[in-house]
């Protein structure tokens, strides 16, 4: 659901932060908007919904990072946040065995809930506590890959790959936004694409890529 | 709320529903009937011009009638012929909907404002609208509008004056919007359906006007935020919380539900509020109070920003108590908290409102789109809201909900263990109220102790004065001169004299 203008077109994404509490969310936006890690100079009074304007290749990209509640409390909450947004970013710490399970959990709703129109990434953090890693990578690349998404090594703290991830999860949702654009009809496209609700989809997508993904993971 | 929305995310629409019905090959539109803009006009005309004969032959029925009911009751009160009741050119501009509106609190009768009515230009524009009565929305509710929608219209053609011809047309489009919709029959339609022309329209009307800007976004968003305050206004009472929907039982339930769970506090929602900081319970009761303010506004923009206001405070309030941004794992229960804290009146009713009738572009990806998604969730939580949720066992979190046993009572408990954190300013003020009483009953008592002795002391007084007095009447006893007394005795001798003798007991016979 890329919002463009006419003209110098600029994609407007939603981009919504998932993963357990204490896998370092907050710290990984913040670091990657503010780029400052448990810093006591931070300005911004909130680090739950961020924006970042990007240039990508000549365009113009609007991200809008919405971070979420990740107690196991607020779970049945999900789709409450992720509806309508162009990708998500799971966010697991590769110190906790558990954090990774639920990255998994969220990947099996996200995909039969919003079909492939969602960009997935999943990203191991604190990659600086490398000596206590639970996670391995070998696993986690291979779960990704078997769901159709990216797997990254993220380090808020150390400041590694997470400018790579966001920039990556970019262009990804570009081009499904524009593949989105040519299937709807050069006319149509500008039209439909910024209306809520409305959108002019088949019902396919929502079903055939659940029973995909469910079986791999 | 996320079943609705899914449901719409599938909605299809085929190619040829958006084409004129006509079938000139052009698109159609909503507001026009599903006609294009030139079929429309055409329609308009012929019809607009049979209504017109057609209220004059009705009005100069009407207007006999009503000279012949009211000639003798208000002989001085002459009712000006109908010709003269069409309004001023000038008036015309400014928004005749309102002028409308106006005449009729200024009619005594609603039998005199059938008559006008039919003359009024609202009943032109809309030609299929005035001729059976009930259609409108209720004059009493309209007269209550009627200073705000006037205030709005009036700023809302100052905004257009600016933008010249194209805000003629804006300003035409809207207005035809408003009576289509107000002609339509609220009762036979949905909400979602309402839901649909609004959006349609916020979706004509931004693409043309993202033509004429040529894509400059931002002018469109003034220009939509404008319009969505005007016919959001005047469309408000007939669209907010619509009888067909149940929102209002909703909003009962949510009510009486957030009443029930009276008793959560800041530990169960492992919230990071300090509230014994002065500037954390300020920024708590101001965001209370925006999201109590919400339900006060008309226009979903203006609902939309109270809700920001009062997030915005709840970061303050958040950032002061942890020394770091908020997360969103800190905002939502923090949010949720307000929420139980405040039960903000139509909570649901407010919540659909705007997602049916907001400007898109706005509700789904800008910030207040995000604290709206955030109260959505805090609504849907508390409704769902279990032991579970709140750390609690079961059978505690029973007790609470009936009523049986309330989590302060466990105060004791905790007051025994290290230094609780006061649970909400009342509680803090009942424990200094508690302190200052007890202090009293210990000065009472110390009063009452020193009241007893000094009753004590004063019993014990006269026993002391006399044993004083006794003393010194020992020291010095009282000299009677005895010269007196027998002079005393000697006249009571002289006396006695001559009294008469005592009587003595005498024995008569019998």
């Amino acid at each position: 659901m890329a919002a463009g203008g006419a003209g110098g077109k600029t994609y407007s994404f939603k981009v919504v932060l998932l993963g357990e509490g204490c896998v370092g969310k907050t710290s990984m936006v913040l670091r990657y908007c503010e780029n400052k890690f448990n810093d006591k100079h931070i300005t911004t009074l909130q680090a739950s919904f961020l924006t970042k304007k990007l240039n990508i290749t000549g365009k113009r990209v609007n991200l809008a990072i919405w971070d979420t509640a990740g107690q196991e409390r607020f779970h049945a909450l999900g789709p409450i946040y992720y509806r309508d947004s162009n990708g998500a970013v799971l966010v697991y710490d590769v110190t906790d065995e558990d954090s990774f399970q639920k990255v998994k959990n969220w990947v099996k709703e996200l995909r039969k809930m919003l079909g492939n129109d969602i960009c997935l990434c999943i990203v191991g953090n604190k990659i600086d506590l490398d000596k206590d890693r639970h996670v391995s990578v070998e696993d986690a690349e291979s779960y990704a890959e078997s769901v159709g998404a990216k797997h990254y090594h993220t380090s808020a703290k150390l400041n590694k790959g997470i400018e790579e991830l966001f920039l990556d999860l970019c262009k990804r949702m570009m081009e499904t936004a524009q593949a989105e654009e040519r299937l709807k009809g050069n006319g149509a496209s500008q039209s439909a694409s910024s209306r809520r609700g409305v959108q002019i989809v088949d019902d396919e997508p929502q079903a055939t890529p659940a029973g995909g993904c469910c079986s791999s993971g | 709320m996320s079943q609705r929305t899914e449901r719409r995310g599938g909605i299809h629409v085929d190619q040829s529903d958006l084409l004129c019905k006509n079938g000139c090959g052009y698109y159609g539109n909503a507001a026009w009937q599903a006609l294009c803009s030139k079929c429309w006009r055409e329609e308009y005309q012929k019809v607009r011009h049979k209504q017109i004969q057609d209220d004059w032959a009705l009005a100069a029925k009407l207007q006999r009638e009503e000279e012949a009911a009211y000639a003798s009751s208000h002989g001085s009160q002459t009712q000006p012929p109908p010709q003269s009741s069409n309004p001023q050119p000038g008036h015309a501009s400014l928004g005749p909907f309102s002028k409308f509106e106006e005449k009729k609190t200024n009619e005594k009768t609603r039998k005199v404002t059938t008559v006008k009515k039919f003359f009024s230009p609202s009943s032109r524009s809309a030609p299929k609208k005035e001729t059976q009565e009930g259609k409108t929305p209720s004059p009493s509710l309209s007269r209550r509008a009627s200073f705000d929608t006037d205030q709005v219209s009036k700023d809302f053609m100052d905004f257009l004056k600016n933008l010249q011809k194209p805000g003629r047309e804006i300003h035409k489009q809207c207005r035809a919007f408003i009576v289509t919709m107000s002609s339509k029959k609220v009762q036979d339609l949905g909400a979602d359906e309402l839901s649909e022309c609004v959006q349609d329209f916020y979706q004509n009307l931004s693409d043309r006007l993202l033509g004429h800007f040529k894509g400059s976004s931002e002018s469109v968003e003034q220009v939509m935020d404008q319009v969505e305050k005007y016919i959001m206004t005047r469309l408000y009472k007939s669209v907010f919380c619509p009888e067909t929907s149940d929102d209002e039982k909703k909003d009962l339930a949510t009510q009486n539900r957030i009443r029930a769970l009276h008793w959560v506090n800041i530990e169960m929602l492992c919230l990071s509020f300090d509230e014994e900081i002065p500037e954390v319970s300020e920024n708590v009761v101001k965001a209370i109070t925006d999201v109590i303010e919400m339900d006060s506004k008309r226009v979903p923009r203006d609902k939309l920003s109270c809700i920001t206001r009062c997030s915005k405070h709840i970061f303050s309030a958040i950032r002061i108590t942890k020394k770091e941004p908020a997360s969103a794992d800190d905002f939502l229960p923090a949010l949720i908290y307000i929420v139980l804290k405040a039960n903000p009146p139509r909570l649901q009713s407010n919540i659909q409102y705007i997602t049916r009738f907001c400007n898109p572009s706005r509700l789904m990806s800008g910030e207040d789109g995000y604290y709206f998604t955030n109260l959505c969730c805090a609504a849907a939580f508390i409704e769902k809201l279990d032991a579970q949720s709140l750390n609690l066992s079961p059978e505690e979190f029973e007790r609470y909900m009936s009523g049986q046993a309330s989590p302060r009572s466990s105060d004791g408990v905790w007051s025994s263990a290290p230094p609780p954190d006061p649970i909400n300013p009342v509680l803090a003020q009942l424990n200094t109220n508690l302190e200052a009483l007890s202090g009293l009953s210990t000065r009472q008592e110390a009063l009452m102790e020193a009241a007893q002795s000094l009753q004590a002391e004063l019993l014990s007084w006269p026993q002391s004065v006399q044993h004083e007095v006794t003393g010194i009447v020992k020291k010095y006893p009282l000299e009677v001169p005895p010269r007196q007394i027998p002079a005393i005795d000697n006249n009571d001798d002289v006396d006695n004299d001559n009294l008469p003798p005592p009587l003595t007991p005498q024995v008569f016979a019998g």
